[in-house]
């Protein structure tokens, strides 16, 4: 651009202010709504790759194919002892375990347990994942059994401003206490990580634990390391040889069920296994396509604006063209005033990013910062490229009008009708984004509620759930005596124990053969569980009786496996095993070699996510504790009250455990962290996009008014109120908006429809929800043209007839 | 320096052939100062549409010097307007959005050749015309006399052979008119070629011919 068209566009653009902040105005927004969705979609691809060598590190998962059972699926941990088979079989592969310890690892400082991640790993853990160190070398990191290597921040933490290095630290892990020597530091672990150790020791050389080497036992992340693409692919293949080979003396002939595979640690974030949370990935390309979206409406008003006013540019271009300018020139010219629009854009949309971002991370608790060395060159690719998107056809347009004729006329030329079709499309285009937006985020939004309301079997307010209770750190006096101190609690109205509790348990199933049916039968979910479980967490037995310690045989503790024995089944459990009724269920006995009564049938715990089928579920008794018990306290007051009062007898009782309880409340509510996440930008993209269909809209609207000036000035001597002005303008705009809620109504149900099957329990979509957003979205297209219309219809007759 | 032979100008639309040119043969030689006069539609204006290769015959042969124009592309003849042509309009043409200055200097943006003494081009343009002192106002700051010397200022700026004006007083009053005519004069007289639409007497007397149109043919000529 030369010197001259710089001013020349700084004419046109302060002269016709008003359309240059339309145009900058929506531009800006859908830019710096661009800017923050791509900073969202770097961090959460970027997990992992801080690593050196990350594109050569893979997980070995394992996957199982049994449907109907708690087991199927990915899996993403393995048997404790896979890699020792896999180095016998595989010689000189690289590879290490990372065994975490659920909070269970505890330092011990002055006699007090303090929770850290203490993750137990193979020797040869920094091979694999080259963690940038601080303090001492990679080869003696964890040589030997007494070495633990710390991150950054737990040296602080212990050792404030002392050298870490040769410092002694005493660590319970897998209820075993002894000292470890600090002998390597590295640097805490980015947000862009999954991983979450702050502390690495050493796995035993032997562990004495018959399901370490039991195929179909998770026990820990298997990692192996191949420099070669090539190579991790010649091991994947013959995975499912060594697996038949290897796996056949625990699962029996039925080993197809089970097989490895190799993940990609860059996979790991964006492909999550299991579906709780909601997948990243589809966030990250919905989000992607919205952003993209944004931007498009964006650009389609600068092309609306630009093709509209063509007419009233027909003049400079005729003009330009007898002074010598070719097509070509013209071209050029007008689509770098649209860079030049777009980079002044670029600059606002930058400014306005900041907010946003910022507003981003207080509504989602994400900690996203400005990357502002790397989003300069983004943002000028990024303007450049709407600016020729958005620059292109007006070019095309402007630089096609004639030069004879215009010249020689003395009226403004019209040209209104340049494009008029391809703009209604637009607007058409637009508004469908709107609303098909809109209505997903009143769907999420009922779907959201329903999750948090629906009943999940059991009274899950004012329930708190002690899970260092199951610490086994704690031996059983311990135990003992802390429910004795507890109970005693005024504020404690109930209190029990299980293995599972909402948000956590051991996961154990039991396959229950069903008469006339071939395979393994019925998986059940296993829940241990101690007195006053249903009384404490209200749930409802819907047939039969309560475990009771009248009854010798409702008590497990002690018993062999196959010795008979009393159960009480969920109602899942009922319809799984064929049982017509819950009168039907009792008395029956289940579980062929290892015999269970039904006593009774509970209403159906949703413990977990309830994006997770709720399977088919037993209970057995334990009168005094089941093993690995969770606490469970039915309380009164306030939260706050309660969990001080149990942190301080806890202390009392077992200090060297660390603490730790939280609301079922809680618990319940991080499932859907991500989904709410997903939600809440949903809901702000698509406040974002019907405001700039909506600044298009209203520039179109104001244009196309200005220019039927005459038209409503004629009319108005014909006799037509303003009331009938307002209807003709209002009416023409609103068409294309009616024609984008018809077309977005199938896509969003489609849509719709396809992500809410992700959902255990769904909503049903009803036409409320398509109903609501058309409303809002046509309520706001009314107010916008009718400012304008209403304007337009009240003006002087005279003066408008006069003008022309 | 023109010669026009067999030109014929065709519209179709909708079915109905309007002729707008019917079989034009034209001379006009360098120095030359031509008016062309006749009724409003009489196909006066396509013919300097044509003359300024904005508008192009449906059949015939434009020679400029030694050139076939009707042969020419489109690249071509946006390069030859730039260098051979200025324009000057009843309705002056000038760009809102720009001052008077600015307007001027559009005529020299789409010169190929680089201008090296752009700044006193313009200057002189604007003297010659006498809206120096007006350069910095935007044209709805200015009367229709000054507004036309601007536009004259940019037909003249880049040193055109030619100069087609078309109805250049018809906004004008008449102390304007005298002015713009003036101007015209002035400028034939240092050598510039001009053919000029009018329906004036006035302006069409200050020319060397006269030729009458009617009905997109020559009906008459007139030398002075």
């Amino acid at each position: 651009m030369t010197w001259f068209s710089f001013r020349a566009l700084y004419r046109s653009l302060s002269y016709h202010l008003f359309y240059t902040f339309l145009n900058v105005g929506s531009l800006s927004i859908g830019i710096a709504a661009a800017l923050v969705i791509g900073i969202y979609i770097r961090h959460e691809t970027s997990f992992e790759r801080w690593l050196p060598g990350h594109e050569e590190i893979y997980l070995i998962q394992t996957s199982w194919d049994q449907p109907g059972s708690p087991y199927d699926g990915i899996d993403s941990a393995t048997m404790g002892g896979l890699l020792d088979l896999l180095k016998a079989e595989f010689p000189g592969i690289t590879g290490t375990r990372i065994q975490y310890t659920q909070g269970a690892g505890t330092v011990l400082r002055g006699g007090i347990g303090l929770s850290e991640n203490v993750s137990r790993v193979d020797a040869g853990f920094f091979d694999v994942f080259e963690l940038p160190l601080i303090a001492g070398n990679a080869q003696d990191a964890l040589a030997e059994p007494e070495n633990v290597a710390i991150s950054a921040g737990t040296a602080q933490k212990y050792f404030g401003d002392l050298s870490p290095l040769g410092q002694s630290m005493t660590i319970t892990l897998y209820n075993q206490t002894r000292p470890y020597r600090v002998a390597a530091v590295f640097e805490d672990l980015p947000r862009t990580t999954d991983f979450q150790f702050s502390m690495l020791v050493r796995l035993p050389e032997k562990i004495h634990d018959p399901a370490w080497n039991f195929w179909g036992a998770s026990n820990v992340l298997t990692f192996v390391r191949f420099p070669e693409a090539d190579a991790a692919k010649a091991f994947a293949l013959r995975l499912p040889d060594f697996v038949a080979r290897r796996a056949q003396s625990d699962l029996g002939p039925d080993t197809p069920r089970l097989g490895l595979s190799l993940l990609p640690i860059d996979d790991l974030h964006l492909n999550p296994v299991g579906d709780e949370g909601g997948s990243p990935r589809s966030t990250v390309i919905t989000l992607g396509l919205v952003g993209a979206l944004i931007l498009a409406i964006a650009i389609f008003n600068y092309v609306n604006l630009a093709t509209a006013r063509a007419g009233l540019r027909a003049r400079e271009v005729a003009m330009r063209k007898v002074l010598g300018a070719d097509r070509r020139a013209l071209l050029i010219q007008f689509l770098a005033e649209a860079v030049a629009i777009a980079l002044l854009s670029a600059l606002a949309g930058l400014v306005l990013a900041i907010p946003m971002l910022q507003f981003l991370n207080a509504a989602t608790g994400l900690l996203l910062s400005f990357p502002y060395l790397a989003i300069l060159p983004a943002t000028l690719a990024l303007a450049i490229l709407v600016g020729i998107a958005s620059g292109f056809y007006p070019a095309i347009v402007l630089a096609r009008l004639p030069a004879a004729g215009t010249l020689a006329s003395a009226h403004t030329p019209g040209g209104g009708r340049t494009g008029a079709r391809l703009r209604e499309a637009l607007v058409i285009f637009q508004f469908t984004i709107a609303v098909v937006l809109l209505t997903g985020t009143i769907v999420a939004a009922a779907q959201m509620r329903h999750m948090r309301n629906t009943d999940p079997g059991y009274d899950r307010e004012q329930l708190l759930v002690v899970e260092s209770f199951a610490d086994p750190a704690l031996d059983d006096s311990q135990r003992t005596r802390l429910v004795e101190n507890v109970r005693k609690l005024p504020q404690v109205l109930a209190h029990t124990t299980a293995d599972n509790a909402p948000g956590s348990g051991l996961d154990s199933a039991d396959n229950f053969p069903v008469a006339g049916s071939n395979g393994n039968g019925v998986s059940m979910r296993r829940i241990s569980i101690g007195p006053n479980f249903f009384q404490t967490y209200g749930t409802r037995l819907i047939a039969g009786r309560q475990f009771n310690d009248r009854f010798g045989a409702d008590d497990s503790a002690g018993l062999d496996w196959s010795t008979p024995r009393n159960i009480i089944i969920s109602r899942r459990a009922l319809r799984a095993m064929g049982f017509v009724s819950p009168q039907a269920a009792i008395g029956k006995t289940i579980g062929g070699a290892a015999p269970r009564t039904i006593i009774g049938v509970a209403a159906d715990m949703q413990f977990f996510s309830s994006r997770l089928t709720l399977g088919p579920t037993y209970y057995l008794y334990f009168s005094e504790m089941p093993p690995n018990p969770l606490l469970a306290l039915r309380y009164n007051g306030a939260e706050s009250d309660i969990a001080a009062v149990i942190a301080e007898r806890w202390q009392q009782t077992a200090p060297q455990v660390p603490y730790q309880a939280s609301t079922a409340e809680q618990r319940l509510r991080s499932y859907y962290d991500a989904d709410t996440r997903t939600f809440k930008m949903l809901g702000v993209t698509s406040g974002l996009a019907i405001f700039i269909a909506s600044i298009g809209l209203w520039g179109l609207a104001s244009f196309t008014t200005a220019r039927r000036m005459r038209e409503i000035g004629i009319r108005k001597t014909l006799g037509a109120t303003s009331g009938d002005i307002t209807q003709l303008l209002v009416g023409q705009f609103l068409r294309p908006v009616i024609v984008s809620n018809l077309i977005a109504w199938p896509i969003s149900y489609i849509l719709l429809r396809q992500w809410l099957s992700g959902f255990a329990d769904p909503i049903a979509l009803s036409p409320t929800h398509f109903m609501a957003s058309s409303v809002i979205i046509i309520c706001v297209a009314i107010l916008t043209i009718s400012f304008q219309s209403s304007r337009a219809s009240r003006t002087n007759i005279a003066n408008i007839l006069k003008n022309d | 320096m023109i010669r026009l032979e067999e030109i014929w100008r065709r519209y179709l639309s909708d079915d109905v052939e309007t002729t707008a040119l019917h079989a034009i043969n034209l001379h006009v030689g360098v120095g030359e100062f031509v008016a062309v006069m006749g009724p409003s539609g009489c196909g006066k204006s396509t013919l300097l549409n044509m003359l300024g290769t904005i508008d192009r015959p449906t059949t015939g042969r434009y020679y400029f010097g030694d050139h076939n124009l009707a042969d020419m592309d489109e690249k071509s003849l946006a390069r030859f307007r730039s260098e051979k042509l200025g324009f000057v309009f009843q309705s002056f043409n000038l760009i809102d959005e720009l001052t008077v200055r600015e307007n001027v200097e559009l005529g020299l943006v789409y010169r190929r050749q680089a201008i090296a003494d752009r700044r006193t081009r313009l200057m002189a343009a604007m003297d010659q015309v006498g809206i120096a002192h007006r350069a910095d106002h935007f044209p709805h700051q200015l009367s229709g006399g000054q507004q036309q010397r601007a536009a004259i200022a940019r037909a003249i700026v880049s040193d055109p052979q030619l100069i087609l004006a078309d109805e250049p007083t018809g906004n004008l009053d008449s102390a304007n008119s005298r002015q713009v005519r003036d101007i015209l004069s002035a400028l034939n007289a240092a050598g510039t070629t001009i053919v000029m639409v009018t329906h004036s007497q006035d302006d069409a007397d200050i020319a060397h011919r006269q030729i009458t149109m009617l009905d997109g043919r020559i009906v008459g000529s007139t030398v002075r």
